[in-house]
């Protein structure tokens, strides 16, 4: 019933390219259209170009640090008791996030279209930090649209990019949050559309940057499966992300999408509880809709507006989620579950005390599923964790809850 | 099309041009929005626009935002919408557009909503975020379940290519809403001064009549642009004159008498 009510877009066949089954999409205004457009060609023909090719893979080794470890975490699996955990270590990337490897592919594009300016929007900070770190590096001005809720409560990345040289602008409306940083990065954009790149940093939004995204984010995925067969022999048995937008998660998942025996898990931020307004669990508690230019899942209230988040994680607190993760949703090819903010918060600590590891308080709540899941496997069984950031920038979050605060809200 | 929608553009304009008014929906007040449509009807704009309010409306400036976010907190949603309408033609004839973002109506439930919105009287839609090659779907599903009665009315920016004016072109009913500049809503940004260049530009392309908005406040720009096109909007500039007389706290007996200088203010733009 849903579906014959919702998937009306369309109706009569896809007009555009970029759909994921019904979702996806390029819901924006007119005068974008053609900057979409460019963008697509300029991407197409980045994948016919060797010189672009060999400039991103080598950018990936020798200024990333990639390929990207492939760790097991034997004491937090011995504790756990079951399967055997591998962290994908993201966080060891330069810049402490899987975010990097989405920048310097789109940054290249900019260049590539002799684009004079960039623009970004930030949730926790990281793609903000990721995009500045690659404009400082090909010599762009860089302009982030934050949140004011974000700003506060993820100083230390404000920080870093202004010392990057980018121009943090602060939003100062809505829900302060990631939405709220879309929305006036989009408003820029139709403004200044002629000179500006917009460096998305999520595979959501309109085509075709969920499957631009994807394929710069993918090399995660790549990685995982040549190191798995390599070490274990073998195709792990779970794989598990956390998803606010979906990027690291597509990004993990993409290249196991043809392999049944492989289940897949994208976590979102079960936030306070499960009534609207206390979590971020978009694809576990939403309907699909449009927002930020694509059709998918989205939490919103019984009039279509769109509810205002929470999650103890800036980088999840966002009520929409990128196309391709409904349509796996609705395929049923990979499954989405929720993990509470006291949940990623205890997984926090475990992972530091049992592993020497502080993971970002997104990639905790993948954590917390794993230590969930891992007790109900046998020990030959393998999952691996998606570690897609560290968390040196929630120090001052996990400060409060250790002092047993519950000032995260 | 409507016969209401069909009329307008049958007709030789009052005064220099025709006059396309926005106010959005339940700001401040449901009784509010529909003694300043009546009004507005009854002082010659020609077409009027009403907003529905959405939580992230991307297209719009500062103050459409503020004014979303007004008509939210009056708790206004997609049914008071049309209910605002149904009672406005009770006593008018002027052709209505909604104008909204796709959310908040796809949510409704298409079907139903374009049901709903014939039955109400409005006349046409213009959906900020469904661009014209994106709409084929919901237009056939549109057409198939009210046939002509609701118009799609298309935009055209600066920006747009070829090959979209010309999918556009294939119109034949309606006019095409053509954007003075890029970017949002709001008199932020100047009008640049080769829009009539670019309106010049559409004469052989686009067959279907020609309303320029995004940015229009001052009566020369409504005198210069009525050379070279068949009707204006002014949005923004309308909703701040309203919004500056409720933050005022006036005696309703005294507000009334301000919106009729907000009226006059409208109607002089086409003398």
């Amino acid at each position: 019933m849903v579906k014959e009510k919702l998937h009306v877009l369309s109706d009569g066949g896809y007009e555009t390219k970029g759909h994921f089954g019904p979702y996806g999409g390029a819901y924006v205004p007119e005068t974008l259209v053609p900057a979409l457009r460019e963008l697509e060609e300029a991407y197409l023909r980045s994948g016919q170009d060797e010189s672009f090719q060999k400039e991103f893979r080598e950018l990936l080794q020798r200024y990333v640090g990639r390929p990207s470890l492939f760790y097991e975490a034997k004491r937090l699996s011995e504790q756990l008791g079951g399967a055997r955990i591998y962290l994908k270590r993201e966080d060891l990337n330069h810049t402490g996030a899987h975010k990097i490897n989405n920048t310097l592919g789109q940054i290249l594009l900019a260049k590539a279209m002799g684009k004079k300016r960039v623009i970004a929007e930030t949730g926790a900070g990281q793609h903000g930090v990721a995009t500045a770190t690659a404009c400082a590096l090909f010599a762009l001005p860089c302009i982030v649209y934050m949140g004011e809720e974000d700003v506060r409560r993820q100083k230390l990345n404000v920080l870093r990019m202004k010392l990057l040289g980018a121009e943090v602008r602060t939003v100062t409306h809505g829900s302060c949050t990631l939405k709220d940083a879309i929305n006036e990065a989009l408003r820029d954009w139709v403004t200044n559309v002629e000179e500006t790149f917009y460096c998305f940093g999520t595979a959501a939004g309109p085509h075709p940057y969920p499957t631009i995204v994807r394929d710069f984010q993918a090399v995660i995925g790549h990685e995982t499966r040549e190191q798995a067969l390599k070490e274990l022999g073998k195709l792990p048995d779970a794989i598990i992300a956390c998803i606010g937008g979906g990027s690291n998660a597509i990004g993990i998942f993409h290249p196991f999408i043809p392999d049944p025996e492989v289940r897949l898990i994208g976590v979102e931020a079960g936030g306070t509880g499960n009534k609207t307004g206390e979590n971020a669990a978009t694809l576990c508690l939403g309907e699909p809709g449009v927002l930020h230019g694509a059709y998918s899942y989205l939490l919103q209230d019984d009039d279509g507006q769109i509810v205002v988040t929470t999650s103890v994680s800036a980088g999840l607190d966002y009520p929409g989620v990128g196309p391709e993760h409904s349509n796996l949703k609705e395929t049923g090819r990979a499954d989405y579950v929720s993990i509470s903010d006291q949940e990623a918060l205890d997984a926090c600590s475990l992972l530091c005390q049992t592993e020497g590891i502080l993971p970002a308080l997104e990639s905790a709540h993948a954590i917390a599923y794993a230590a969930k899941l891992a007790p109900r496997l046998s020990k030959d069984q393998v999952i691996v964790v998606n570690l897609s950031g560290r968390g040196d920038k929630d120090v001052e979050t996990l400060a409060q809850y250790l002092e047993g605060g519950a000032d995260h809200e | 099309m409507s016969e209401r929608l069909k009329a307008v553009f049958q007709t030789k304009p009052a005064g220099v041009t025709r006059l396309i008014s926005y106010i959005m929906a339940g700001d401040p007040t449901i009784e509010v929005s529909l003694r300043r449509l009546r009004g507005l009807a009854d002082h010659g704009v020609d077409i009027l626009e009403l907003g529905v309010p959405f939580s992230d409306p991307m297209a719009d400036g500062v103050v459409i935002q503020a004014a979303a976010e007004r008509a939210l907190s009056a708790q206004m949603t997609v049914k008071k919408t049309l209910e605002l309408v149904q009672e406005f033609r009770k006593t008018h004839n002027t052709p209505l557009l909604l104008m909204s973002y796709l959310n908040p109506l796809l949510h409704y439930g298409w079907d139903r909503f374009v049901e709903d919105a014939v039955e109400a009287g409005v006349d046409g839609f213009i959906l900020p975020d469904l661009p014209w090659r994106e709409g084929q779907g919901l237009r056939t599903r549109t057409e198939k379940s009210v046939g002509n009665k609701l118009s799609f009315i298309p935009m055209i920016a600066q920006t747009s290519r070829e090959q979209d004016i010309e999918a556009v072109s294939q119109v034949t009913e309606g006019f095409a809403y053509v954007l003075s500049r890029n970017g949002i809503t709001g008199g932020e940004v100047e009008i640049p001064d080769n829009v009539s260049v670019f309106i010049e530009s559409l004469r052989d392309s686009l067959q279907i009549p020609r309303c320029v908005g995004f940015g229009i406040q001052k009566a020369e720009q409504v005198r210069a642009l009525a050379k070279i096109c068949d009707g204006v909007v002014v949005g923004s500039a309308l909703v701040k004159a309203f919004a500056k007389l409720d933050q005022e706290g006036l005696e309703e007996k005294d507000l009334i008498e301000q919106e009729k200088e907000v009226f006059t203010w409208l109607a002089s733009l086409k003398q």
